[in-house]
């Protein structure tokens, strides 16, 4: 029996790996060709194609001025296709988005681009990086001591049943975030002492080139890790303070990402410290190709803005505010604009999964829930918790993974009750299905405020839920990568997404049985507790 | 790999005197960082003018400088309609110019209030047997807070009611945890402060009876035979009685208040400047929207906790009272502490029947109205909080961490609704035309101003004349010969033409001296009207009435 295990073990890994790549490869957005400067701003590639939000258009173009132009600036054709997300400092246009994520990518666009799929070769580095996250939930959960099927089950219900997958086909940071996030985490879980602490930091720090609220997001690892340089023990009739050495020593490491960072926003902006988001924003272009400001645009309307709103800089703590909680925790848990709830509520069995873990491992379960409460403070007083017009709430999707880890604690404990695993799989069917519809189609789902505004315009009904997925669905529209360029000649849009939503939810199925299976021969009273040694 | 560490041993018995000592002294600690800060943000608010933005807190300072000075000083000046003991309290100062017009007066009852609030947090939570940490951080989760700061730099009510409905709290604790009787009556002296301080306090002296008879029964569990009932009954009528008499004394008091000075016991509650009439009127302009719903009047009464509070804060609060409802507390110290909660259910009441009224930005229209209201759950939020955070020890660092964070934003964007009620919700009156207007063309030359404190007080604070120069309608024979013959006693008349709420404008209009004024000006919050120069002749200039009864 053992020997079985040894070799299905492998196998499993092998089996599980490939169906999510292929997963993923149906999905990633994308059409075939390279873009150039010519096409870049056509419809093809923007609203009708897979640059079709600010976002991966604004990275996009960056990684292309940084291949194809050899600059951090864009040229007056490339920074056309960025508006309104484009920056202009010292006479330069510039990105507004944080440069990490196109500067990683850029290794994909060089290999699509020899295969004319520069776009999708970009895409797919994103791609690979939610394939990790995936894998390090699965690494994460188990080595906390959650049962393995139920961690692979965790690693898919993070893939495939959040909107996190919409955000894994297409040219976002969230996925390189999480992956930070996920692999501090691993090294603080997976190894004792001070030597995970050299990587660790790079990766915390490292963050803030992917996305400068990371910066807040990442503060409790931060906090965790130094723990382990400043351990406290408690001996006896004393307490002792230590201070290791090398923890002190392994601060060095952080020069790397710090030199990184500095070098990175010189070439961009001019200056080591200018932050992406607070460079002045060009709206439009003049007739001569000269940027033209907010105020430009106001004083053409015959507006003159007040000099103190013009003096009012932009500066990175002033998108937060307190007062936007409340609605941004509405919005982010239960709205079916954006609300975990409508979205994938198979993450509500992550609650049962908290208070086990809490109870064997209350360490760990602390910092990831400090990760977990950050990532939502951070976003619901962020001043649009929207993210614009974005499927599902894409800000919580460092969260979704977190929380995915406790569904793992849940599927163990309760892996012999079929009850609940039914319970699972029929939240687990519903999720999916949303989070594809997502991914295959279109992330462009305006605020419910934005879509009755459109209603007037367009004459007609405007979703502001997956429901305008859906109806993107049923006129054939999908913009996966493989569908309109192989798929479409052979089956509907809709066809092709039961068919991929189908093919996960049989392997989820198969792997519900077979942990419940096993669970029947094999009581649940495991003692794994790695995270109490931590 | 070598193991290079250095270290630093501390014996426990030395930090089991470092927390010994900082558990003996933590009081003094308390009062002493609260008192500095509370100085420091009193001279913050009062340097960049908001000190005095409510027009409230002007109105409050009247009333007790009316006591002390104006034409007809004396004790029944403390009036009908809002409850005597802020304005008692500041007898004592108010007849000093400069603690009238900063504000202090008022401010330093709040002050105290204030730090008195931070020792009681500290010592409700050592009741409920909460460590030093959980303490503390109880007593930051309420000082943390923009809204608190300010209004504790006002002559606004907020901070009194709120230190004497928690004193009372505390004590109804103490009773239910150590049965002492003497407990019992120290919370019916305070609840009966409570109740002379706002109306707020009445329903708490209602709560806690309610808990007083709950933890009695509790005591005796709920299978009594017949032949303990009697027993039961008769303890719980001593207790009430006991209780009852004590706290609702100041309810009794003012309805004899209201008897002796008015002629009617509930003046308060029907007179022509009691709330009721003020809802009467937002209801006719259909404005009442929470009149008899109940959802809106809830929603809305926790969108005005959460903007006070803060969301996370208060969502550590509903944490925390759920550890605290299933702690291992004895039931009977658990219903004491509910007390606490009894403004949640007093002011969704009171916006339900419609005796309140409070506007959400947003919500209900476009503007705020006495959302500070939501600021009166915080010490019950701040409670259980600091509960929550000495119970879940592995998680207490995490929650402070989130706690500091949000804070952080809270203050660094300035995250106070009372302030912006005060500033441009309705709470606000800015009135420094009018009152600007009698300070340059009123002060040094003589002769009274005829006006109606109960619709410009904040006029009469913010013009920075003597209230003797004010003819009001506390100023009995003044006020009845100047809205009879006003050409005779009024040099300068200040009302809301063609407004019948007026009551200048009302019982002056149709006077036949009132066609000697000329208009001389006009503002939005009122009208100002001279004597013709050519009647001067005819004016009283002096308090010819002499003392008035």
């Amino acid at each position: 029996m053992k020997i079985i295990k040894k070799i299905f073990k492998p196998v499993f890994f092998i089996l599980f790996l490939l169906f999510t790549v292929s997963i993923l490869a149906l999905s990633i957005r994308g059409v075939y060709g390279n873009p150039t400067t010519e096409t870049l701003n056509s419809l093809y590639f923007k609203d009708d194609g897979p640059l079709e939000l600010s976002p991966e258009k604004g990275r996009f173009a960056l990684i292309y001025s940084l291949i194809e132009d050899k600059s951090f600036h864009f040229s007056l054709p490339v920074a056309k296709t960025v508006t309104p997300d484009l920056g202009y400092q010292d006479g330069k246009y510039v990105s507004l988005f944080d440069p990490g994520v196109s500067i990683i990518a850029a290794p994909g666009y060089i290999i699509g681009k020899y295969f004319n799929v520069s776009q999708f070769g970009s895409f797919a580095v994103i791609a690979l990086f939610a394939l990790a996250n995936a894998l390090l939930i699965m690494g994460v959960a188990k080595k906390l001591g959650a049962n393995g099927i139920a961690s692979s089950l965790a690693g898919l219900v993070f893939l495939f049943g959040t909107p996190a997958f919409a955000y894994a086909v297409t040219l976002y940071q969230h996925h390189v975030t999480v992956f930070l996030m996920l692999l501090s985490i691993f090294l603080l879980v997976k190894y004792k002492g001070i030597l995970p602490l050299f990587f660790v930091w790079i990766l915390v720090v490292g963050s803030l080139i992917a996305d400068y609220p990371n910066f807040f997001l990442f503060l409790p690892i931060g906090i965790y890790a130094l723990g382990r340089v400043f351990p406290i023990e408690d001996i006896d009739n004393r307490v002792k303070l230590n201070i290791k050495i090398l923890g002190l020593i392994s601060f060095i490491t952080i020069l790397i990402p710090v030199s990184l960072f500095l070098w990175v926003h010189k070439v961009s902006y001019g200056d080591p410290l200018q932050l992406a988001g607070t460079v002045r924003s060009v709206k439009d272009f003049d007739v001569d190709g000269s940027p033209l400001f907010r105020e430009d645009l106001l004083r053409r309307e015959g507006k003159v803005l007040e000099a103190e709103t013009l003096n009012k800089g932009k500066t990175p703590i002033g998108f937060f505010k307190t007062r936007n909680f409340i609605k941004g925790l509405y919005l982010h848990l239960v709205s079916d604009e954006r609300g975990i709830l409508v979205f994938t509520p198979v993450l509500l069995l992550s609650l049962i999964g908290i208070y086990y873990s809490y109870v064997k491992i209350p360490k760990v379960t602390a910092l990831l829930l400090a990760l977990i409460g950050m990532n939502i403070a951070v976003y619901s007083m962020w001043g649009d918790p929207w993210g614009g017009w974005a499927f599902g709430s894409r800000y919580l999707i460092p969260s979704y993974a977190l929380l995915s880890i406790f569904v793992a604690f849940t599927l163990t404990k309760f892996r012999g009750r079929g009850l609940v695993l039914i319970l699972f799989l029929v939240l687990a069917a519903y999720s999916i299905s949303v989070s594809t519809l997502g991914a295959l189609t279109s992330n462009k789902i305006p605020p419910k405020v934005e879509a009755v505004a459109l209603e007037p315009i367009s004459g007609k009904k405007e979703h502001y839920t997956y429901l305008r997925n859906w109806e993107f669905l049923s006129n054939n529209g999908s913009k996966s990568f493989v569908f309109q360029t192989f798929g479409k000649d052979y089956v509907t849009a809709r066809q092709y997404f039961f068919m991929v939503v189908g093919s996960i939810i049989i392997v989820m199925t198969g792997q519900i049985i077979y942990l419940y299976l096993t669970a029947r021969k094999d009581p649940p009273s495991r003692k794994a507790t790695e995270g109490e040694r931590i | 790999m070598p193991n290079f560490t250095l270290s630093l041993s501390i014996q426990k018995h030395t930090l089991s005197n470092i927390q010994n000592w900082i558990e003996r002294n933590a009081l003094s600690l308390i009062v002493f960082v609260l008192t500095i800060l509370s100085i420091l943000l009193f001279l913050f608010y009062y340097l960049n003018g908001l000190g005095l933005a409510y027009n409230d807190a002007r109105s409050h300072l009247d009333i007790g400088r009316r006591v002390v000075e104006g034409l007809k000083p004396g004790i029944a000046q403390l009036g009908s309609v809002w409850l005597p003991l802020p304005h008692v309290l500041m007898i004592p100062t108010i007849w000093i110019d400069i603690f009238w017009h900063s504000g202090l007066s008022g401010a330093l009852v709040s002050m105290v209030s204030f730090v008195s609030m931070g020792v009681i947090i500290y010592l409700f939570l050592k009741s409920l047997g909460a460590g030093l940490l959980g303490r503390f951080f109880g007593v930051i989760v309420f000082v943390a807070n923009l809204n608190i700061l300010y209004l504790q730099s006002t002559a606004m009510t907020e901070l009194l009611l709120m230190a004497t409905m928690t004193i009372g709290c505390y004590y109804l604790l103490l009773w239910a945890k150590k049965e002492e009787v003497l407990y019992l009556i120290k919370s019916a002296f305070f609840i009966m402060l409570s109740t002379l301080t706002r109306y707020d306090g009445w329903f708490l002296f209602l709560f806690a009876a309610l808990l007083v008879a709950v933890k009695v029964l509790i005591k005796h569990g709920f299978k009594i035979s017949l032949g303990q009932l009697k027993e039961v009954y008769q303890e719980t009528e001593g207790k009430l009685i006991l209780f009852s008499t004590l706290a609702g004394f100041g309810i009794a008091l003012w309805f004899l208040w209201n008897l002796v000075i008015f002629k009617d016991p509930l003046y308060f509650a029907f007179g022509p400047f009691s709330a009721r009439t003020q809802q009467a009127q937002l209801e006719a302009a259909g404005e009442l929207h929470t009149k008899y719903n109940i959802v809106l009047s809830t929603v809305l009464y926790l969108y005005a906790l959460i903007y006070n509070s803060y969301a996370f804060t208060v969502i550590l609060g509903l944490f925390g009272l759920i550890a605290l409802w299933f702690s291992k507390i004895k039931t009977e110290i658990k219903v004491a502490a509910m007390a606490l909660l009894a403004p949640l259910f007093f002011n969704v009441l009171a916006l339900f029947l419609g005796h309140s009224v409070l506007f959400i930005q947003g919500i209900s229209g476009n503007t705020w109205f006495n959302v500070r209201y939501g600021i009166m759950l915080l010490p019950a939020i701040a409670v259980f909080t600091g509960f929550l955070v000495d119970k879940l020890k592995n998680l207490r660092w995490t929650f402070i961490g989130l706690f500091a964070f949000t804070t952080f934003f809270a203050f660094s964007s300035g995250d106070s609704v009372a302030i912006d009620d005060a500033r441009v919700g309705s709470s606000q009156k800015n009135v420094t035309e009018v009152s600007g207007w009698l300070s340059r063309n009123a002060k040094d030359r003589t002769g009274f101003i005829l006006i109606s404190a109960a619709s410009h007080d904040a006029i009469i604070f913010s013009s920075g004349l003597p209230m003797k120069k004010f003819i009001h309608e506390g100023t009995g024979a003044y006020w009845e010969s100047a809205t009879t013959a006003p050409d005779r006693w009024a040099r300068w008349i200040v009302m809301r033409t063609h407004d019948d709420n007026d009551l200048v404008w009302k019982d002056v209009s149709r006077s036949e001296g009132f066609k000697k004024y000329i208009l001389v000006d006009s503002y939005p919050f009122a009208d100002i009207y001279e004597l013709d120069e050519k009647y001067l002749g005819d004016l009283n200039t002096g308090p010819t009435f002499g003392k008035q009864k």
